[in-house]
């Protein structure tokens, strides 16, 4: 029964390790390169920015960045990315949604993520490039949708539609909530998607100059804290007391009940003694006379009753050597 | 032969000059000297006056230490430096961990009975937190940011786990000076508290007696931790580390099966956390950092944020008695032991109470408010964390 519990116990806490994780990972932004930049109007200042987005070997590409939304590192190797939204048939099975997908490749330090971090896959359709690089291109001035599945090709991270985007420009997640178009001088691959400064410290500042508002939600808080732990204890030291009463009567009650029956088979002389003489019927009754009148008690009082007295044995004058003379002073 | 000594003697001028310039006489400032003399002092009020030893000692040896002066060239020795010895062990203040593993022991050595057996003495606990919201409104004041003021603010909690715990996230670069001021004004806690407690009370509330607290069970005690620490992390997530700790250090020392991990959480590594602290908080008050007008402030509102947390006690306990009957009254000598300072608050409690009347003995009394005033400083540091970080 023990190792039942502890394969449970171990199985509860494993789940909960698996369960983190994967599901941190959200789609952060999604760049469309458009061809035409590098083949005619190469002059505008769009097409010079779209130029900077390049992958290691300084191809321009469109790509797909995914953030650690956690304050953990997590790893996203083998996790799936695809725009194919056939992946979406529940009645496909997990080998069959694999061959649709790009898989993200296991072995490359760069696919670990600390918190917040993020991470750009280049989807040019050429896997052979590297860890990096997705088997599908995203299509120009179409719609579609991103989606990222987890390690298993079951479940659904995440996905965003994404419409058809004017040239250089990305679609991002704001905030971490809402998604927008960032403008081409806006696009910010491998960064946040907006500049993060600490707007709780401005907004105190603000709101609360001498900070009596910080004062009194915090002590609220405090007290909330303390006054629960307050009405708890209160209510279960209050049941304990009266648990521990009630033990205490049920056994002065069922003492009480055995000396009544043995006082009167006392009454009734030998009758009904079964053998037992009338010494341990009289010891039963001192004993329940006892517990009746307060010796039956599960906590002792703590006070100690040895009351002091004075005998010969305790005189400190015994202790001398040679017994103390009063002098006069002169 | 002659040119090859001439030489010899050369290279051994030239390194010996060099040597020279590496020793502290060559690189030392008069803000050294302030700091190693502080330093001493600490030392001395440890040994000499016996103000909390355990503290003041390393923190001074720390001190000390890290105001030798050395010329910078990379031997990675200084606690700035990276890779240096005194930087890793240095790591544990500025990561925050040792303020946790400080509060396992806690939890370890803590008997919450007290408490249990008396829990509206919790409301004390609570009360005299107004000393850190005290101190945050006098930092304002005085310029600091809210995110400076509230690390340093938490000095009022008494409590040095706690104000190195939320300095190193909030306020950092104030950390060395906030934690000098809160172990420092910890171990005067003997010199600040009772004037403040005989001006707030009279000879007939210093007299009132106390019921003896009633017996608590070992069932309480052992769920005490547990309810504790789902009551308070689920208010104050922010608080998890320091609370969780607590709890569950005083979760292995109630369970009665884990006596032996709670004795090493109480004893040995306890110590060890305490000595690496003390003396790495001591370092960390490297006179370019330390010698400033902020750390001159920061012990002004130190000693208000302890004035302030005695007071809301006492004042708390005043309130209290205002609606208890007769024969419930809290002596209000009590109620500076709401600051965190553990034990050493609850034993002036009992040291005026003796005072005041030789049969008078309030230390069992005094410990509920103060083991109450470690969950309330740990939850107050969270929600600053909370709303500041």
């Amino acid at each position: 029964m023990r190792k039942l519990l502890s394969v449970i116990s171990f199985l509860i806490a494993s789940s909960a390790a698996f369960a983190q994780g994967a599901h941190d990972f959200k789609l952060n932004e999604v760049y469309v390169h458009t061809p035409a930049c590098c083949m005619g109007d190469s002059a505008s200042a769009t097409c010079e920015k779209q130029a900077s987005y390049v992958d290691e070997y300084g191809q321009p590409a469109s790509w797909i960045e995914i953030e650690n939304t956690s304050y953990s590192t997590h790893d996203i190797r083998n996790c799936f990315l695809t725009i194919n939204p056939a992946v979406l048939d529940k009645s496909m099975s997990a080998p069959e949604r694999e061959k649709l997908m790009s898989l993200i490749p296991a072995g490359d330090p760069r696919t670990s993520l600390s918190a917040k971090q993020r991470i750009t896959f280049f989807a040019d359709g050429k896997t052979n490039r590297g860890t990096l690089h997705l088997n599908f291109t995203l299509p120009v001035n179409e719609a579609f949708t991103v989606y990222l599945f987890d390690g298993n090709a079951v479940d659904l991270l995440d996905s965003v539609r994404v419409e058809a985007l004017p040239a250089g420009s990305s679609y991002a997640r704001i905030n971490d909530a809402e998604w927008q178009v960032l403008e081409a001088d806006k696009v910010t691959p491998n960064a946040p998607n907006v500049a993060y400064h600490n707007d709780k410290i401005k907004e105190f500042k603000e709101k609360d100059p001498h900070g009596i508002a910080m004062t009194l939600m915090c002590m609220g808080v405090v007290f909330s804290c303390l006054i629960l732990l307050f009405v708890f204890f209160h209510i279960f030291g209050w049941a304990m007391n009266r648990a521990a009463k009630l033990a205490r009567v049920r056994a002065i009650r069922a003492i009480h009940e055995q000396a009544v029956k043995v006082v009167e088979m006392a009454k009734q002389g030998t009758t009904e003694t079964k053998g037992v003489d009338m010494e341990t019927y009289a010891a039963v009754i001192g004993l329940a006379l006892h517990e009746y009148f307060g010796g039956t008690h599960d906590l002792e009082s703590g006070v100690l009753t040895i009351n002091q007295t004075s005998t010969t044995w305790a005189d400190k004058s015994h202790e001398l050597r040679v017994t103390p003379q009063l002098h006069s002073a002169n | 032969m002659l040119l090859e000594s001439v030489s010899t003697m050369d290279f051994i001028g030239t390194k010996l000059v060099d040597f020279l310039t590496y020793t502290g006489f060559a690189n030392v400032e008069w803000a050294n000297i302030i700091m190693i003399a502080v330093g001493a002092f600490f030392i001395w009020l440890a040994i000499a006056k016996d103000f909390e030893p355990l503290l003041l000692i390393p923190i001074g040896l720390g001190i000390i230490l890290g105001n030798i002066p050395f010329k910078d060239a990379g031997l990675e020795i200084g606690l700035y430096e990276d890779n240096s010895v005194l930087n890793i062990f240095y790591q544990g203040v500025r990561l925050g961990w040792y303020p946790p593993l400080v509060f396992l022991g806690i939890g370890a050595m803590t008997d919450f009975s007290a408490l249990i057996a008396n829990p509206k003495l919790m409301l004390i606990g609570a009360a005299a937190q107004f000393g850190i919201f005290g101190a945050y409104m006098v930092a304002l004041a005085l310029g600091f940011e809210p995110s400076q003021a509230a690390g340093i603010a938490i000095i009022g909690g008494a409590d040095g786990p706690t104000a190195i715990f939320l300095s190193s996230k909030l306020s950092p670069n104030l950390m060395g000076a906030i934690a000098v001021c809160a172990y420092s004004y910890m171990a005067l806690v003997p010199v600040i508290q009772p004037g403040i407690m005989k001006l707030l009370t009279t000879k007939q509330q210093r007299l009132i007696k106390m019921k003896p607290a009633r017996q608590v069970s070992q069932t309480e005690k052992m769920l005490f931790p547990i309810v504790g620490l789902l009551i308070t992390t689920f208010i104050v997530p922010s608080g998890l580390p320091l609370l969780g700790m607590l709890f569950f250090g005083n979760l292995l020392k109630e369970s009665t099966k884990t006596t032996r991990l709670a004795k090493t959480a109480g004893s040995a590594l306890n110590d060890i956390v305490v000595m690496l602290l003390g003396l790495t908080v001591g370092c960390s008050t490297q006179a370019s950092e330390f010698l400033t007008w902020n750390t001159i402030f920061i012990f002004i509102i130190g000693a208000c944020a302890f004035v302030v947390a005695t007071a809301s006690g006492v004042i708390f306990v005043h309130i209290m008695n205002l609606f208890l009957p007769k024969s419930q009254k809290i002596n209000p000598l009590i109620g500076n032991a709401g600051v965190s300072a553990v034990p050493m608050a609850a034993r002036i409690s009992q040291n005026e109470g003796l005072k005041a009347d030789p049969h008078n003995y309030l230390l069992m009394h005094a410990m509920g408010p103060n083991v109450a005033g470690v969950i309330g400083s740990a939850v107050a540091a969270g929600v600053l964390l909370g709303f500041l970080s």
